[in-house]
């Protein structure tokens, strides 16, 4: 377990080193520099100004340099400097991540208890006619966009009914309803993988023997399909944190929320280059330590992860 | 497996419903249309004003104020020199009394108003002044902030006598005076100046004399500032000469473009900028009020030629595309009775203003005649061709206005019917960015600010226009800037215009630069020459 950890951490850490230098190299082929982006926003730069302030910020330093000196930087946690913004890129960053935190984090937890209750309900509805109607909502809801979604909704509650604020007020609505708006959409894949999966695994004998010993439809749903059944799902919830951060550039941009996906946006308009370099780490970071943290959890609900010469597969529970 | 049906009804459904409740958003309270207008009534003290700009910013730099959503804040935090009066069409005294200049426009001295403070309590006595014309001219290398473009001819300041500063300048410079009103030039407090580059930007440190104090900020979401209780020098001609009505300012962001004639109609903020054409109507119909805000301080929107590809090389073809261009289609069509057609490419309410309305008339008989002439002849596609080469060409913009990229789609038809195909990168930003030095893109669509004459957008040294695809103009601009009297400067202005828009044909010009607001019905507002929001005379019906 103690190998496969630190090859998991190692594998991590190459990841975002790659895709620093990855980005780097991309900004690179960009015809301009950070400096000369900045000040082309305004009428006319005198070229002495932008030779000193690219000295300034180094980006008169032959490449090499600068991929060091900033690689440097990183490890010391310096970002560089958002000129669009006037701040630190971390400072920036810092100001919004909260937010952003709060709206991922709350929606990806309200998705996941959304998906689970929907493929609970479709597996334990008696109705034929119910259960095809639940069957049919995860596609639904993947095909929903969510700006649409919020739009409508903020359209009906806010500027018709009146119940809530067009804008991040602290109210319990203006909180809940962006949440649900990104959570509706992210819990199509998890619920669609996890039905899958709970087919599959209502399709192996041990059910049946289970069934033949008199033990009630919900205690095996619960007590051994879900559990079987969870892996698969946990892999599809750790790709959807793509998802979740494409989600908030939308639901942040709609509900008028500070926030990564609006920084993002700002970054990627004015081609604020070290804002962009920074908020790109940062999601490869996130991203990685998800997957991270899945491919940890995952061996803790199926052992044959790590014992892969465990022969063939098998039930768990039974 | 999966029975497509009842998962299509339950999603026609949602849209059906969905789609009523937008399109009827607009005019559910059905009010009287158009109830508007500003100012009229006795003022009501107090209340909180909620302002929704189009983005939140985090970089207030004075300099850098060159942005509508810098502007329309620091306006009201940044008192400047001077203060330009849309209805007289003058220059009058703000922090400045009295502003004088020598015989050859290379000094200008300014009598600095008495007892005005910053918030902090710093005096804005002629010491602060000049530091921040020291500041304008000449930039701050430590802070890595760079001079202010229309300060361009500055050379020095030195405070004279007790309170006034004489500035001297390295060459004449007619539109010195004009620049100093620019909410770029706003004026902060020395100890602003000393400040770091993350220091000076931040808004929370920004120390002005306006009627507006910062008090508090949510990065992205809110800032709020606070009515300056002893303010007490407006500038001569504002009908509000005291503190403001309101108690408070408050500016949050609405990037989404859909709800903000919703968000102005309901009462969630008071004043939105960034209507859209298609929200007009509903916004009015429903009670609330559309106001545009006309950029007198602006140029025209207009398409600025450049002719490194060697297109656009014949003036003749120039002149055939800027008649080929029909400005009433473009309105009735893409725009809205808050947009008024480009006469010349200064601002109808500018000083010096030309109409050329006459010359600038839809005529593509005209164009065909003058591509014939220039040797550009109609190839298999309809697409006229010279030596091989098709008259294709291309605009670069930036996304800042809702309008511009419909505006070229528009024109993009009309050029097609007299054989000219435009290539539309309006509204790309990432395409622009390159495009702007880069003279093989035909056209730069945009708008500027230009305080005073055309020389400090077209002159050799700031033309970021036409990239001076001109010398004699050239020499015209420079002679502009250096105009010694009034009368010779409006002539010289004039002359530009011809020679810009219709002799040279270097800018094809689309309509008067207008900022769209929504406002709720109970408010109370009027904007500047630059299309800011004047909060310290704004007030609200409902308090």
């Amino acid at each position: 377990m103690g190998g496969y950890i630190a090859k998991r951490v190692g594998q991590a850490i190459l990841v975002i080193w790659l895709a620093y230098t990855a980005v780097f190299l991309a900004v690179q082929a960009l015809p301009n520099d950070p400096v000369t982006i900045f000040l082309s926003t305004d009428a006319a730069a005198d070229p002495a100004t932008i030779a000193q302030m690219k000295a300034y910020y180094g980006y008169d330093q032959p490449l090499i340099l600068q991929y060091l000196s900033q690689l440097a930087g990183l490890l010391r946690g310096d970002f560089g400097y958002s000129l669009s913004a006037g701040a630190e890129v971390t400072s920036r960053i810092g100001d919004v991540i909260g937010s952003t935190l709060v709206l991922a984090g709350s929606a990806f937890v309200v998705a996941v208890v959304l998906a689970v209750a929907l493929v609970a309900a479709a597996s334990l509805a008696r109705g034929a006619r119910l259960r095809k109607a639940l069957l049919n909502l995860p596609p639904l809801f993947i095909s929903i966009p969510v700006f649409w979604l919020g739009l409508v909704l903020l359209q009906v509650l806010a500027v018709q009914l009146g119940v809530m604020s067009l804008f991040p007020d602290g109210s319990f609505l203006s909180l809940a309803v962006p949440i649900l708006v990104l959570a509706i959409h992210l819990s199509a894949p998890i619920a669609q993988v996890l039905l899958k999966s709970v087919q599959e695994v209502n399709a192996q004998p041990f059910v049946d023997v289970l069934r033949a010993k008199g033990a009630g439809e919900s205690w095996i749903f619960f007590r051994h399909t879900l559990k079987n059944a969870a892996p698969a799902a946990l892999s599809i919830a750790g790709i959807t944190i793509g998802t979740l951060l494409a989600g908030s550039v939308i639901t942040e941009t709609v509900f008028a929320r500070a926030g990564l996906g609006q920084l993002v946006l700002q970054a990627v308009t004015v081609q604020d280059i070290p804002l962009v370099q920074g908020l790109v780490l940062l999601t490869a970071a996130a991203f990685t330590l998800v997957n991270l943290l899945v491919d940890l959890i995952h061996p803790q609900l199926d052992p044959r992860i790590i014992n892969a010469n465990a022969g063939p597969p098998r039930a768990l529970a039974a | 497996m999966r029975p497509p049906r009842l998962a299509l009804k339950a999603t026609a459904l949602i849209a059906a419903l969905g789609l009523s409740l937008t399109a009827c958003g607009g005019n559910s309270t059905g009010a009287e249309a158009g109830t508007s207008q500003g100012v009229a009534g006795e003022p009501v003290q107090g209340g909180s004003f909620v302002f929704a700009e189009v983005t939140p910013i985090n970089n207030w730099q004075t300099q850098a104020a060159r942005f509508y959503e810098k502007a329309n804040v620091l306006h009201s935090v940044l008192d400047r020199l001077t203060y330009f009066d849309v209805e007289s069409g003058q220059l009058v005294g703000w922090i400045a009394t009295d502003f004088t200049s020598n015989e050859d426009k290379t000094e200008y001295t300014f009598t600095i108003r008495d007892g005005v403070t910053f918030s902090n309590g710093t005096a804005l006595d002629a010491a602060a002044v000049k530091a921040n014309l020291d500041a304008l001219g000449l930039g701050i290398e430590e802070a890595q902030i760079q001079p202010n473009v229309d300060f361009s001819a500055y050379e020095s300041a030195e405070v004279v006598g007790d309170n006034q500063v004489k500035v001297t300048l390295k060459r004449p410079d007619a539109n010195f005076l004009r620049a100093t009103s620019s909410v770029a030039a706003g004026l902060v407090a020395p100890e602003t100046l000393e400040l770091d580059n993350a220091g000076q930007s931040a808004i929370a440190q920004i120390v002005g004399s306006g009627p507006f104090v910062f008090e508090s900020e949510k990065p992205d979401e809110e800032v709020v500032f606070a009515a300056r209780e002893d303010y007490a020098w407006a500038p001569e001609t504002a009908a509000n000469q005291g503190a403001p009505y309101l108690d408070e300012l408050v500016i949050k962001y609405l990037p989404e473009v859909a709800h903000r004639a919703g968000a102005a109609q309901s009462g969630q903020v008071d004043l939105v900028r960034g209507l859209q054409p298609v929200d007009e109507d509903a916004l009015s119909a429903g009670g609330g009020q559309v106001l545009a805000a006309q950029g007198v301080d602006l140029t025209a929107n207009q398409a600025a030629v450049r002719i490194g590809s060697g297109k656009l090389e014949d003036v003749k073809v120039r002149q055939a595309l800027q008649v080929g261009i029909d400005r009433q289609a473009l309105k009735d069509t893409v725009l809205s009775d808050s947009y008024v057609i480009s006469g010349s490419v200064l601002n109808r309410q500018a000083p010096g203003f030309v109409d050329l309305s006459d010359e600038l008339a839809y005529d593509p008989e005209t164009s065909k005649k003058l591509l014939d002439e220039a040797g550009w002849v109609e190839g298999a596609d309809g697409i006229r061709e010279k030596d091989g080469e098709k008259l294709e060409i291309t605009v670069a913009s930036s996304n800042n206005s809702v309008v511009i990229k419909p505006a070229f789609e528009l024109i993009e038809q009309q050029w097609r019917e007299i054989g000219v195909k435009l290539v539309n990168r309006a509204a790309d930003n990432a395409f622009l960015t390159n495009a702007l030095v880069d003279d093989q893109i035909e056209f730069f669509g945009t708008r500027q600010f230009a305080y005073g004459g055309l020389g400090p957008v077209y002159g050799p040294a700031n033309n970021t226009q036409t990239l001076n695809a001109d010398a004699e103009l050239n020499d015209l601009f420079t002679r502009e800037q250096a105009a010694t009297t009034d009368e010779e400067h409006l002539k010289l202005i004039e002359e530009e215009q011809r020679e810009l828009v219709l002799d040279k044909a270097l800018t094809l010009v689309l309509w008067d630069e207008v900022q769209v607001y929504g406002a709720h019905q109970d408010a109370h507002i009027e904007f500047t020459s630059g299309t800011a929001p004047i909060f310290q005379g704004a007030w609200k019906s409902n308090g």
